[in-house]
């Protein structure tokens, strides 16, 4: 078939549609145009904005926590910043390529090499391995710096809150620990919020880390970053920053030396022990043993240590001095002896003393089986004489001795701060009636019972702050309350000046006469209890709080001495005591559970912890101010 | 055949060249060196990896361009049908011997390189429908006995590019298809009734499931970008970003904070108006526009001016093929369009791509070079 190419009308045709289709093309480029005017020039401010937005993020910058500081400035809490070098086995494709790469920045030994290796075969490569921690500073970054050349190496700098002290201060200091839910739900502003979200931030689990959390958090920063479309930060703004603010810091009123010197004193021992400034309530000493290492609580508790500690018949995780409650015994008897006079009974009153006491239809016997023979009040304290004190509780009515227990802090807790505070009991008609709320017929007091509380046993129970408050109390005649925490920030807490008590002096002077004879005359049931440093004297009282009463068929069997039986079973040992008897500024509490005696097992103790007290004397030094708080990093930190 | 023999004496090759459309080539190495500069911005201020490569290709391509356009118009049209067959044999063969690439089968290996038989096809279907109307008469063209033919040659190719699966292309060849019909001189009654039923068949396509729910995704997203700004409408919002924030006069070269960060993918193919209007700005990017225009203008009057009608057709089909690249990748960084994954003119980094339009205006330049010197164009 032959056509004529050069057909004019189908040229024609071509020419028309062909001017048509250049037409529709222009008028859609020009309509592209129109876009394009109005992205780029109506609506630049707007992408413009856009685009800021999506180069710039806000990274919050997480506070140092407060650090808490002893009464002279020793670090008891601090931050240690943590660099580590992790590697992603995974990413560093040839690990041993990969780990001689780092080791021309850091030393890995031999064997620790071989370790990481046989780790990454077991974690086969999907876990992060920590190569080193706590690396220095240069290193640290040099590795960031060589980084691009470190396949699979992930620095990391981490804050771990440092407890010096260890132990010694876990039950004051308390520890942190990972944000929960609750945490996360409780009302708080969104900076806290955004904070609690921050991966790894602690907050204060227990004791004054918990009390404190708000001082001790401190206000996040913030800084602006650029960040590229997959959220990498590749430039931090420098001059967006608005820096965190740390936490304040918190000065105690402990000492550390005399707090390690408790310590060591009573290690070994399931005890505590309280020391307290007399004047001013300041407690010097707040001691329980066994206690757990607050450092690895930090880092989370193994679930294997926990359920160890939990299970330990020494109650690691008891806090004794303020949640230990014990039977008083007879560290309770200088307060029935105020009360006696108090309620009229002569100091110079005298009991003979057979070894037993006979009321109702039952002897009551007193400690020593053959009697003290005549005793008058200070002479009973010293001798720690049952009969006179089950004389005292005939002759007085239970709310008399009540009252005096209260006055001396018995039955109450105190603003510390440190949570777990058990008020302990102070029986009295109307605690009875509380207590036997429910059964009316159990409300009747019975005289029988006041000869019990008299010497301290019954229903009477106090713990350990309770008791050095107690004898605070007698040996200063202020009603000093005690207390723990100073220095908040650059805030001192006001410490009023205690009021003297309503207990008159001479009544309180024959409590202090019977103290000084228990440990320093002949016969006093604690003389072995003496300050070998003789111009210093302790007064002090013996106590022995029962746990198990011996049977007569136990008895029958020999079977009379504490040491003979089980420890669970052992009677608890109390000392209590005050120096120097002359000018007294220290009081001090020790409880040693199932000690058997106080006079044998609590009052060496007692001694050796108020020997360093008065060699320290750290009442007569100054404490850290105020002012020097509000620096930065106060904290000295404990030689060796 | 003897109407497409150039007439008078054989022209030595320096008169060949010298006759070359010079303005065209002028035009379409700016275009090009849009493209280098601005993936030389993309690679991070580097000519690796795609700015020299990109050089290397458009020279190449132009070099290819000014050989086939030096070739003349009548052999083109005696391979008219050949090229359209071998890229349809290819195309065929696709699912069968092709390598998958981002989740579609498209690529032949060829040798040491690999080429795009959807590609080789926008030209052949050009050349094709060009040789079927060069050889009908006017009143032919709209006889339903000659309707069928190029709905076949256009029908089967675009199936196979939509099956593997590449709606963009799909719609280029399609497009490209009717533009020549129409440009042939198709009734009005059956423009319309072609209008009809592409919409109809749109219709159907969503009804029915033809469409895979990426490619539904795209659509609705083009439609109602910032109901998922996050999800598929991220790319288009981002794109929209980095375009509006280059302003009047742009950021400045390799100053494009959307490009440094990495906010766009396919920097440097199908979203790189976006990086070369954020940094050039409204003044740069409605300038690459005027000079794609003039190429178009261009192209259409040597098309115009062409003795034969294949000649006519071939040129008009080039720049309707140049021209759909333009307004679809264009509207598509902005807003206007689905993104169906078309590239940049000379400008997006791809080899097959750039030979293909370099090789379309071979022809072009090979309709010149056997042009009616006393025809008129536009």
């Amino acid at each position: 078939m032959r056509v004529n190419s050069n057909d004019p009308e189908k040229k024609e045709v071509v020419t028309r549609r062909a001017v048509l289709l250049g037409g529709g093309f222009s008028l859609l480029l020009a309509g592209v145009s129109a876009r394009l005017f109005q992205l780029q020039v109506l609506e630049y401010e707007k992408y413009q904005r856009l685009a800021q937005e999506n180069q710039f993020n806000t990274r919050i910058i997480a506070p140092l926590r407060g650090e808490i500081v002893d009464r002279f400035g020793e670090t008891l809490a601090s931050n240690r910043q943590n660099f580590r070098l992790l590697l992603m086995p995974d990413e560093a494709g040839d690990v041993d390529a990969a780990l001689d790469r780092i080791r021309r920045f850091v030393d890995i030994p031999e064997d620790k090499h071989a370790r990481l290796l046989r780790e990454i075969r077991r974690t086969q490569g999907y876990a992060p391995v920590e190569i080193v921690n706590n690396l220095e500073w240069d290193d640290f970054s040099r590795i960031n710096y060589e980084l691009p050349h470190l396949p699979g190496a992930h620095p990391e700098v981490s804050e771990t809150r440092n407890y010096p002290l260890g132990n010694a201060t876990a039950f004051v200091i308390g520890y942190v620990g990972a944000v929960t839910d609750r945490d996360l739900a409780a009302p708080q502003n969104e900076n806290q919020q955004v904070l609690l979200r921050q991966p790894g931030f602690k907050v204060g689990r227990d004791g004054l880390e918990r009390t404190y959390e708000k001082e001790l958090r401190g206000v996040a920063g913030a800084m602006d970053v650029k960040v590229n479309a997959h959220g990498r930060v590749i430039e931090e703004i420098d001059d967006s920053i608005s820096p965190p603010v740390q936490g304040q810091t918190l000065g105690l009123t402990i000492d550390a030396d005399l707090q390690l010197a408790a310590m060591k004193v009573l290690e070994g021992e399931s005890a505590s022990a309280c020391v307290i400034d007399v004047e001013t309530g300041d407690i010097l000493v707040l001691a329980s043993t066994p206690a757990f290492d607050p450092n690895i609580f930090t880092k989370g508790i193994p679930s294997d240590l926990w359920r160890e500690l939990n299970e330990s018949p020494y109650k690691p995780l008891l806090n004794k001095p303020l949640g230990g409650v014990y039977p008083p015994g007879s560290t309770f008897k200088m307060i029935t002896a105020i009360a006696a006079q108090r309620a009229g009974v002569d100091p110079s009153f005298s009991v003979h003393c057979n070894g037993k006491f006979w009321h109702g239809n039952r002897f009551f016997h007193c400690w020593k089986k053959e009697g003290h023979g005549r005793v008058d009040m200070a002479g009973a304290i010293k001798h720690s004489c049952d009969v006179f004190f089950y004389t005292m509780g005939t002759k007085l009515d239970i709310d008399g001795i009540a009252e005096v227990a209260t006055d001396l802090g018995l039955g109450e807790t105190f603003e510390l701060g440190i949570p777990g505070q058990q008020n302990g009991i102070v029986p009295s008609r109307d605690w009875k009636r509380r207590y036997y709320a429910g059964t009316p017929e159990n409300q009747i007091w019975f005289p029988g019972e006041t000869l019990s509380v008299a010497i301290g046993q019954g229903a009477t129970t106090a713990t350990p702050l309770q008791l050095a408050v107690m004898t605070a109390r007698i040996a200063s005649g202020k009603a000093i309350r005690p207390r723990i925490v100073r220095l908040v920030g650059g805030l001192e807490l006001p410490q009023n000046n205690a009021p003297h008590m309503e207990l008159s002096e001479e009544h309180l002077n024959v409590a202090r006469l019977g103290m000084y004879k228990v440990v320093n005359e002949v016969g006093g049931t604690a003389v072995r209890s003496a300050l070998a440093n003789k111009d210093w004297k302790l007064a002090g009282k013996t106590g022995t709080a029962q746990v198990y009463r011996i049977t007569d068929e136990e008895r029958r069997r020999g079977l009379t001495k504490g040491e003979d039986l089980p420890w669970h079973r052992r009677d608890h040992a109390l000392f209590v005591c005050f120096a120097p008897f002359d000018k007294p500024r220290y009081a001090c509490s020790v409880v040693v559970e199932h000690g058997i005696g106080g006079a044998k097992y609590a009052g060496p103790k007692a001694r050796d912890i108020m020997t360093a007290v008065l060699n320290k004397d750290p009442a007569r030094m100054k404490p850290i101010s105020a002012e020097s708080l509000t620096t930065a990093s106060v904290g000295r930190t404990r030689e060796g | 055949m003897a109407s497409i023999i150039l007439p008078g004496p054989r022209r030595g090759i320096q008169d060949q060249i010298a006759r070359l459309h010079w303005p065209l080539i002028i035009m379409l190495s700016l275009i090009a060196g849009a493209g280098v500069v601005t993936l030389y911005s993309v690679g991070g201020g580097s000519w690796s990896p795609w700015a020299g490569t990109h050089a290397l290709r458009f020279a190449i391509s132009a070099f290819v361009m000014i050989v086939m356009g030096l070739i003349g118009i009548r052999y083109w049209m005696a391979l008219s049908y050949p090229i359209y067959f071998v890229a349809l044999i290819a195309l065929a063969l696709v699912p069968f011997i092709g390598d998958v690439n981002m989740g579609a089968r498209r690529w032949i290996d060829v040798g040491p390189m690999q080429f795009q038989p959807s590609e080789m096809m926008k030209i052949g279907i050009v050349l094709a429908l060009a040789r079927y109307y060069h050889g009908l008469r006017a009143e032919q063209v709209s006889h339903i006995l000659y309707l069928a033919p190029p709905l076949v040659m256009i029908g089967a190719p675009v199936g196979l590019v939509f099956l593997q699966p590449d709606l963009g292309t799909a719609i280029m060849i399609g497009a490209t298809g009717a533009a020549i019909m129409v440009a042939a001189g198709l009734s009005w009654r059956l423009i319309f009734l072609g209008i009809v039923g592409a919409i109809g068949g749109a219709i159907a396509a969503f009804r029915f499931g033809v469409l895979h729910e990426y490619q539904l995704k795209r659509i609705f997203t083009f439609l109602d970008p910032d109901s998922d700004p996050l999800g598929a409408g991220y790319h288009l919002l981002q794109s929209k970003i980095g375009l509006g924030s280059g302003g009047l006069v742009g950021k400045g070269y390799m100053m494009g904070t959307q490009r440094e960060l990495n906010f766009l993918p396919e920097m440097q193919t199908d979203f790189i108006f976006t990086i070369f209007g954020e940094e050039f700005g409204f003044v740069g990017s409605f300038g690459l526009l005027l000079l794609y225009f003039g190429v178009i203008m261009t192209g259409m009057n040597i098309a115009l001016r062409s003795r034969s009608h294949f000649a006519r057709l071939a040129a008009l089909g080039i720049c309707v093929t140049f021209g759909l690249y333009v307004l679809i990748n264009t509207g598509m960084v902005m807003g206007l369009a689905p993104v169906v994954g078309v590239p940049l003119p000379l400008v997006s980094y791809g080899g097959t791509v750039m030979l293909t339009i370099m090789a379309g205006f071979g022809i072009v330049m090979s309709a010149h070079m056997s042009r009616d010197p006393d025809a008129g164009g536009l």
